[in-house]
């Protein structure tokens, strides 16, 4: 019935078991050798999230996505954030930080969240000059994750939306709890100066 | 961060490079000992006979397993002590949804690729939540629930609880559960629901309501979860189980024929179709569903007397007496012995139904038990059954006032009404009936306060 979605699924499947051998050999190579691949890790693991993420937008423009909500530590998802961009961005030149003041278990869609800020942190690192800033906080019962960073912002708001805003956008949506929906924001003036993204999630 | 090098770290799949991949990011972590399992049997032998640590299961097992099926069997069998890390792999994002509709989930999950760093993160927090609630988990397995909600309450309030509140209401939802608090379970699910509309919460609110035997409510309930989550198979099972009590058989057969095309190898979905097959007079399905589960049902200790009852109830209901009769034979008399009181009666009164020379003298030994205990509807309705055929007016019409007057009347009623004109007697079974409405009647009379549940319909 879904021939070609079952086709695509499997197809980015096996890719990714594949990317987990390479990326295993790599990490054995590092220790066995004492030489750091971690950029080669860090290229790896960006493939396969751009794997999921081309099978994501496909689902959501078959409008059958659907968020996996579990209750989730924040903080735990910051955590991995950081793990998987600080050391790249540290390549860059640019210090990437993390603040997160929600102690609570929230309910939302662990891996689709992560992804969403390891894209942002991503993006904002292309035009930081030296930070970038991982925050999470409440706000009426809002749980706000935002990224900030020390560029020049935006050049337009809202900026011209590529394909990666309007899936990010929609993924930001499929968070809902009674009758509020999450969001996406992007602005200029954060608190490093320069862009910033943020998501609200109900 | 913990020391990993003492851990015993299990890798289980089907792929030779997969398994060496996860070794190799095991022993990243610090992992000195690391054995394989190349298959569901294979890792359930090496699960059971020395208990590992750390195990890594692949999501996809090949010959039609999945790594949630290996994490179902070890819960049922009781073979993953509270200390064992359980860590689904997986290469798609697809377990994703299992994991946040069903109530049955591993310790974490961890999506293909992902660096020795980014494993020992999870294992560290699985570990830190384990030592959270270890306290917790000791009095459940004691069954000293009160002492558990206490440790839960006490929990909920510190600061470390906060990280894990919806993890606390759930679990001390499923000690109501267990400890047959239904009305507090309920109301924790629904707890649960105001925040967020989780669907194994709901699942948990029909799980109450239907155990309050107010089945329109829980049908509801379990109606809308399976709707909005169909790979959640226990909730299907649920939903079949409520249409059974409520007496759609045919329902309750389809829903589980589905879902046992998808999950051929589930044989406790077996024996829940093979159920409901019976019910709905599907003999043929019925015995094929037992016959697959007897068969391949591997488990040591997985077939129990009451899988031969079944299976023997099958062929009687086959009109194949002398098959049934080799079935309940073919169990030895240790067998019997260690059998249930009630299972001894559902012996007796099978054998009695299929050979009535071999079996009259032992359902005539059980039958002041029978008349004095109420064994549960499966057994009632054979031991009513029994009597039927074998003359015994008094004790069928007991039984039947009995059933009647019960939670599961509208689950057996048209088994009652089939077995009652077997024997030309339908008139004789309306006037039980009548006789048990006028009853209740009377109770409600009684007692003016409205009784919780629906009431069995004429």
């Amino acid at each position: 019935m879904h021939k070609l979605l079952d086709m695509l699924a499997s197809g980015v499947h096996d890719a990714k078991n594949q990317l987990f051998i390479a990326e295993s050999i790599i990490a054995a190579a590092e220790a066995a050798h004492g030489i750091p691949l971690g950029e080669a890790r860090y290229a790896i693991e960006s493939a396969a999230n751009r794997l999921t993420r081309t099978l994501t937008a496909y689902h959501l423009m078959r409008h059958d996505a659907a968020a996996a909500v579990t209750p989730s530590i924040v903080g735990d998802v910051c955590d991995e954030v950081m793990l998987a961009q600080k050391k790249h961005l540290a390549e860059l030149g640019i210090t990437l930080t993390v603040d997160c003041q929600v102690l609570d278990e929230w309910p939302l869609d662990r891996d689709l969240v992560t992804d969403m800020l390891n894209n942002a942190v991503q993006n904002a690192g292309r035009f930081a000059h030296q930070a970038v800033h991982l925050s999470a906080t409440t706000d009426d019962d809002w749980l706000c994750l935002r990224v900030d960073d020390d560029g020049p912002g935006f050049a337009t708001l809202p900026p011209a939306s590529g394909t990666g805003l309007v899936v990010a956008e929609r993924l930001a949506r499929l968070h809902a709890r009674h009758a509020r929906q999450g969001s996406l924001n992007l602005s200029n003036g954060g608190s490093l100066g320069g862009a910033r993204f943020e998501l609200r999630l109900p | 961060m913990s020391d990993y090098s003492k851990k015993r770290f299990l890798v289980i799949d089907d792929q030779a490079q997969a398994r060496d991949a996860l070794r190799t990011i095991a022993q990243q972590v610090g992992a000195f000992s690391v054995e394989f399992a190349s298959n569901y049997q294979d890792a359930i032998f090496r699960i059971r006979n020395n208990t590992p640590d750390i195990i890594l299961c692949d999501y996809m097992l090949g010959e039609s397993r999945s790594g949630q099926q290996l994490l179902e069997e070890l819960r049922r069998f009781n073979l993953l002590p509270d200390e064992t890390i359980f860590m689904m792999v997986t290469g798609e994002q697809s377990y994703e949804q299992v994991v946040s509709a069903v109530e049955l989930i591993p310790d974490d999950y961890i999506i293909k690729p992902f660096s020795p760093e980014k494993l020992m993160l999870r294992l560290d927090r699985i570990l830190a939540k384990k030592r959270f609630f270890d306290r917790y988990y000791k009095e459940k397995r004691k069954q000293e629930y009160t002492k558990a909600l206490a440790t839960l309450e006490a929990a909920c309030s510190t600061e470390e609880g906060r990280s894990y509140r919806f993890e606390i209401l759930r679990q001390r939802a499923e000690v109501f559960l267990a400890n047959g608090d239904v009305k507090s379970a309920e109301s924790a699910y629904r707890g649960i629901l105001e925040s967020y509309d989780f669907p194994w919460a709901r699942a948990g609110v029909a799980r109450s309501l239907h155990r309050q035997n107010r089945l329109q409510e829980a049908r509801e309930e379990i109606e809308r979860v399976v709707a909005r989550t169909p790979h959640f198979f226990d909730a299907g099972d649920l939903k079949a189980t409520i249409c059974m009590a409520q007496g759609e058989h045919a329902e309750a057969q389809q829903v589980l024929d589905e879902m046992a095309k998808k999950t051929p190898r589930n044989y406790l979905r077996k024996r829940l179709l093979a159920e409901a097959a019976t019910l709905n007079g599907d003999t043929e399905t019925a015995l094929a569903a037992m016959t697959d589960v007897l068969a391949n049902d591997t488990m040591p200790g997985a077939i129990s007397a009451e899988d031969r009852l079944a299976t023997a109830r099958g062929h009687v209901n086959a009109s194949d007496k002398i098959t049934a009769e080799r079935v309940l034979l073919g169990l030895r008399d240790a067998e019997v012995q260690k059998m249930t009181l009630a299972e001894q009666a559902s012996f007796a009164a099978l054998l009695a139904l299929c050979s009535p020379e071999k079996g009259k003298t032992r359902f005539a030994g059980l039958r002041p038990a029978m008349l004095s205990s109420d064994f549960g509807a499966t057994t009632n309705v054979d031991i009513l059954r029994a009597a039927l055929s074998v003359g015994d007016n008094e004790l069928a019409d007991l039984e039947a006032e009995h059933l009647m007057a019960g939670p599961d009347a509208k689950k057996v009623f048209s088994t009652l009404r089939a077995q009652f004109s077997l024997h030309g007697r339908e008139k004789d079974l309306r006037e039980i009936q009548r006789q048990v409405a006028l009853k209740r009647i009377h109770h409600e009379e009684l007692i003016t306060e409205k009784p919780a549940g629906d009431t069995p319909s004429a």
